[in-house]
Parts: structure tokens; sequence; C-alpha cells
């Protein structure tokens, strides 16, 4: 056996294993970009369907309309039109510019947060490469990160979720390049923007602590007396800017930013999504935790380290009622870090080993070498199988569901048209002609009713052409289980029938409201738009 | 020493100089971890937490906090290395 054979020239078992090795390696690779190629139709797809996908786009984009109006997005929820928003500012803010120069359209934000996901890829690619110089291992890493369901499925949805996590990893990204900047003036240059990407990371959503303490972590560990002083000034800033924003509110910033998001932790929801994250992203995870064991106990402990169990322990906070497996995307992004640079640096060892010394001993390097060569694609391709997910009736995918055995009909799936090993999922399927047509069915009932309406979704009253969206749900949801509502007023114009058209998609109101709708308003149609069922209500004395 | 690098040394001070080594964060963990499991259990003093006994919540930290700690005790052995 020649993988025992040392310099001697290679026998045929030696290069059937190479060529094997490299077979194997080019079906991951495709396998991985196949995935890639489906979360881009995905993103075409959504980008022309102009209606809510995932309840709340709507109000995201509604909220970068109030900005390029001029007004704010934390206000009174108790005061018509009872609207506030309980994100960070930030993606908005990124949004109007786009909303003022193309119009209030959802495809701005989904274009926007798919250009962000992206970046993400390409941030990723741009670490693995830079710790590397290895450009495969690179591009595997950005792919794995395309590869996972719930990329595939929040990287194109008008939410603010990927704008956190592009802040974050450009974070993380300028705090490594700072610790190894010779030049200090350069160094503080990088730590300065570091902490800035930070900061807007935070205030897109604050599960973005995990990035932060990650960070400080780090910092603190290359330079101790910088991580103080930064961790002073980084706190007085964003304690300012917090305290402003407060401020210029009329303290409705800490009422939705913080009240309406304290929800109770659900016990046994947290273990759920921890399952769920893992059996979908096995091989990432487990490589990406060999890559921390290694920083930690033979080399010295990075940054990407330090975020992946940050990452992995704020995942927790998908307890709370209201979270979901959106929180588990930094987590991954560090594993695909943590992977392409661990599979990178175990080939460079591979390769550094010295060759055998005397013809009857093995060869472990060129034994080490093929076994990298064949495992690591396995490993590939167990990832691809365990993350698969695709649209079962277009042409490129027809072919590849066959060959993997997917059935066409499953009573577990929201939509037969879409297999996802999520399982039961919501997102993920592509949206049709017909879903479109049953929208603009609904924004007719919206557009033929007088005054203002009350949709559960902001899509339907933008594009009817209504000057306000009324309510977020979720907010007022939340504020009402905490206590921190009064619902009188929106109960007497309810009452008094000066609601237009009521139209629910999944009642999500404070029971006092939807008893008061039940009273006043009754059902005059039902129609099913992207497998949901839409209900039509009107004032009674109109109905009646 | 020369006279031109203990000027410098006196001009930056020890928290410029100072690198944390392996022990000193393995020292850290296992302060950490008691920190977590002690203050888990006393939670329960102060009357915090709607179950009786320990929780699924305090089990969890416990467990965190053990994990910690021992993942501190097995980092002391890599000695003065930077960490």
């Amino acid at each position: 056996m020649s993988i025992s054979a040392g310099n001697a020239k290679p026998n045929p078992l030696d290069l059937i294993l190479l060529w094997l090795g490299r077979i194997l390696m080019g079906l991951a690779v495709l396998a991985l970009v196949f995935l890639f190629v489906v979360f881009v139709i995905l993103a075409i797809n959504l980008i022309q369907f102009p209606f809510d996908y995932d309840q709340g786009e709507g109000f995201e984009l509604w909220n970068a309309v109030l900005f390029s109006q001029g007004r704010w997005i934390y206000t009174d929820n108790e005061v018509y039109p009872f609207y506030s928003s309980l994100y960070g500012p930030v993606y908005p803010l990124l949004m109007t510019p786009l909303v003022a120069l193309f119009g209030p359209h959802i495809a701005v934000g989904r274009a926007l947060t798919f250009a962000v996901t992206l970046i993400c890829g390409g941030v990723i690619y741009s670490i693995v490469y830079r710790e590397t110089h290895d450009r495969l291992m690179a591009v595997i890493a950005a792919l794995l990160f395309f590869a996972s369901n719930f990329v595939y499925q929040i990287g194109a949805l008008c939410r603010q979720h990927m704008t956190m996590v592009m802040f974050d990893l450009l974070g993380v990204a300028l705090i490594a390049r700072a610790v190894e900047e010779s030049d200090n003036r350069r160094a503080h240059r990088y730590i300065v923007l570091s902490l800035l990407c930070l900061m807007l990371a935070g205030f897109t959503k604050p599960l973005a602590l995990a990035a932060v303490l990650a960070v400080f972590a780090f910092l603190f560990l290359r330079r101790p007396k910088w991580a103080i002083l930064y961790g002073i000034g980084f706190g007085l800033v964003v304690g300012l800017v917090f305290w402003l924003l407060n401020v210029a509110t009329g303290g409705y910033w800490v009422t939705n930013m913080i009240t309406a998001n304290t929800n109770p932790f659900v016990t046994g929801q947290a273990e759920l999504f921890y399952r769920q994250w893992f059996s979908l992203h096995p091989v990432i995870t487990i490589l990406g935790f060999g890559y921390v064991l290694y920083t930690i106990y033979l080399d010295r402990i990075s940054v990407y380290s330090l975020y992946y169990l940050a990452a992995v322990a704020f995942g927790a906070l998908s307890g709370k009622w209201g979270a979901g497996l959106s929180y588990f995307v930094d987590a991954i992004v560090a594993a695909c870090i943590g992977t392409g640079i661990g599979l990178a640096v175990l080939r460079r060892w591979l390769q550094s080993r010295p060759r055998k010394r005397r013809p009857d001993q093995p060869c472990w390097k060129s034994i080490g070498l093929t076994a990298y060569g064949i495992v690591v694609p396995i490993l590939l391709l167990v990832q691809f199988r365990a993350n698969l997910h695709m649209p079962l009736d277009l042409p490129l995918t027809r072919p590849v569901a066959a060959l993997l055995n997917i059935p066409s009909e499953s009573p577990n799936r929201f939509r037969q048209d879409y297999f996802d090993t999520v399982g039961y999922t919501q997102l993920g399927h592509l949206t049709t002609d017909a879903d479109i047509e049953a929208g603009y069915q609904i924004v007719e009932w919206v557009e033929s009713t007088p005054g203002p309406a009350w949709t559960e979704e902001a899509m339907l009253s933008l594009l009817a052409g209504k000057d306000e969206v009324v309510t977020d749900p979720l907010v007022l949801y939340n504020l009402y289980q905490n206590g921190n509502l009064d619902v009188s007023e929106m109960i007497r114009m309810i009452d008094a029938q000066e609601f237009g058209i009521v139209v629910y998609r999944a009642r999500f109101y404070p029971i006092p409201v939807l008893q008061a709708i039940e009273e006043n308003y009754g059902l005059v149609d039902q129609i099913e738009m992207n497998g949901f069922v839409y209900d039509i209500l009107l004032p009674r004395t109109d109905v009646d | 020493m020369s006279g031109e690098e203990s000027a410098k040394d006196r001009k930056t001070g020890w928290l410029d100089n100072l690198i944390i080594t392996k022990r000193m964060l393995g020292i850290a963990l296992i302060a950490l971890g008691m920190v977590i499991v002690i203050g888990t259990f006393a939670v329960d003093l102060f009357g915090v937490g709607k179950w009786g006994g320990i929780g699924p919540s305090q089990r969890l930290a416990i467990a965190g906090g053990v994990l910690i700690a021992l993942v501190g005790v097995t980092l002391i052995p890599l000695g003065d290395r930077p960490a």
C-alpha cells in the first residue's frame, strides 16, 4: 500500500483514493452550491411578492416609512393608531433612504436583507481566507452558512435579524484585525470601527450582546488595559444614546424596547430549539467546538471561539415566549468560521508532518492526508443532507428530490410543494401567482372600505393606500400580557365601528380587543393566501 | 534592563504589560463557575423563583457553573502560556 510508501511514485491505490477524495469534494461543493442557488431562487421569488410572507415584515417597512416622514416609531400604544415598534431603529433607518427612493414596497426591505446576508457570507469567506490562506475552505465556510435552514428562511425577509448578525460579524472581524495590528494608531482605528459595528448591532436587536461580550472578553485576554478603557467608553456612549432615545420619545423607547419585549420564559422551548439547531447542523456544530477546544488548549483563544461560545449560550434566550430559531444564526455563523479555519489548520498540520524515515514504517502524513481528503467531503455531504430544503416543483430541484428520495406528499408539511429538514415550517416555500392574486383580492376589500383599516398585516393597509397602519398586534399582545396596556380607547373606536374593515390572519390581539371586534364586526369573506386563511370582517351594521 | 526600558515600563504601567495566561484564565473560570453555582443556590435563600426546591433553570445554571469551573481546572496545568 503506497500510502505507506513515502516519497515513492504513487501506486494505483493512491491515485484511486486521491481521485475519490477529489470527486467527493467536488460533489460536496456542488451540493452546497445547490443550496445556495435554492436560496437565491427564494430571494428572487420573495422580492417579487408584494405582501407579508412572514408576519411582521410589513411593520418593519412601516417603521421606515414613519422615519421617512420624520416620525418616531416608539409611541403611545394606547392612542390611535395604537402603533409602536419593539425593535431597534437601525434596520428601518437603513431602509429609510431606499423607501424614499423606491416607495414603500416590501421588496426594498427584502432586497436589503438579501444583500446583508450575502455580505455575511462574504465576511465569513474573508475571515477564513485571511486566517488560513485556504481559498477552498473559505468558500466552503461561506457556503455552509448559506446552506443553513435558518439562514435560508430569514435571509431574504424584511426583518432585522440578519442585519444584527452582519454588524456582529463585522465587529468580530474588525477586533481580530485590531489585535494583530502592530501600529497602535491603526489598531485603535479598528477597535473604534468594531465597537461602532457592535453598537449598530445592539441598536438593531439587543441579542447582539453575545457578540459584544465575546469581543470585550477577547480584547481583555489580549489587551486588558484597552478592554477596560474601551469598555467604559462603550458603556457610556451606549448608555447616552439609550437615554437620548428615551428622552426624545417621551419614554416610549423603554416601554416598547424593554417592557414590550419582557416575555415569560417557556420551559422546554429553549431545549427544543437547541435540539433542532444541533440536529440540523451536526457537522459544523461539532467541528466548530473542535476548533474552540483547539484554540483553548493548543493555541491562543480566538475571538471566533469566544463568539461561538457566547452565541451558543445566548441561544438559551430562544426559550423566551415569541423567540425563534433565528436566535441561533450567530452560533451558525461562528460555527462556519470555526469549521473553515479548523479544517484548514488540520490540513496544514497534516502537510507539515515529516515523511517516514524507514521504508518499513507507515507514512502517517500520507495516511492522514488521504483520510482527510475522503472524510472531510463526506462530512460536508452529511451536513448538506441535514440542511436539505428545496421547493419541489422546479426543474432544477425535481431531479435532486428524486435522487434523494424526497416524498412528494407529507402530512408534516405546511406546503406540499416544499421540503425542509426542519419539518413543519411556515417559511421557505415559494409564493405563487395564485398567492399574489389572492393578496390583491384582500387589498380590494380594504380599498373598498372607508376610514382606517384594522389589518393584522401592515402590507394590506399600505397597498390599499391607507394613511396609517393600525397596531402591531405583537406589541399590543405583549404589553397587555405584562399589564402595561390600557385598551379602552381602541375598544371605544371598535365599538363605534370607526374602522372600515378588520382583516385577521392569526387573531393575535389582547382578548378584550378580540371580544369587541367579535361584537361589532361580522365575517364576510375568507381568502387563502400563502397557506394562511385571512378573515375579512365588516361592521355588523353593514353586514346585517 | 537598560535605563531606557525601565523608563518605558514606568511610563506604561503594569496593566500595559499584563499578559493573561492560561493559568490565570483557569483560576478566573473556576471562580466564575463557583459564583454561578453559589448564586444559583442563593436564589432560593431570597425566595426568588416559582419552583419549590431547585427548578429546571437553576439545574441548568448549576450545570453551566460546574462546566465552567471544570474547564478552568483543565487550564491550570497549561501554565504561563498566553491565553
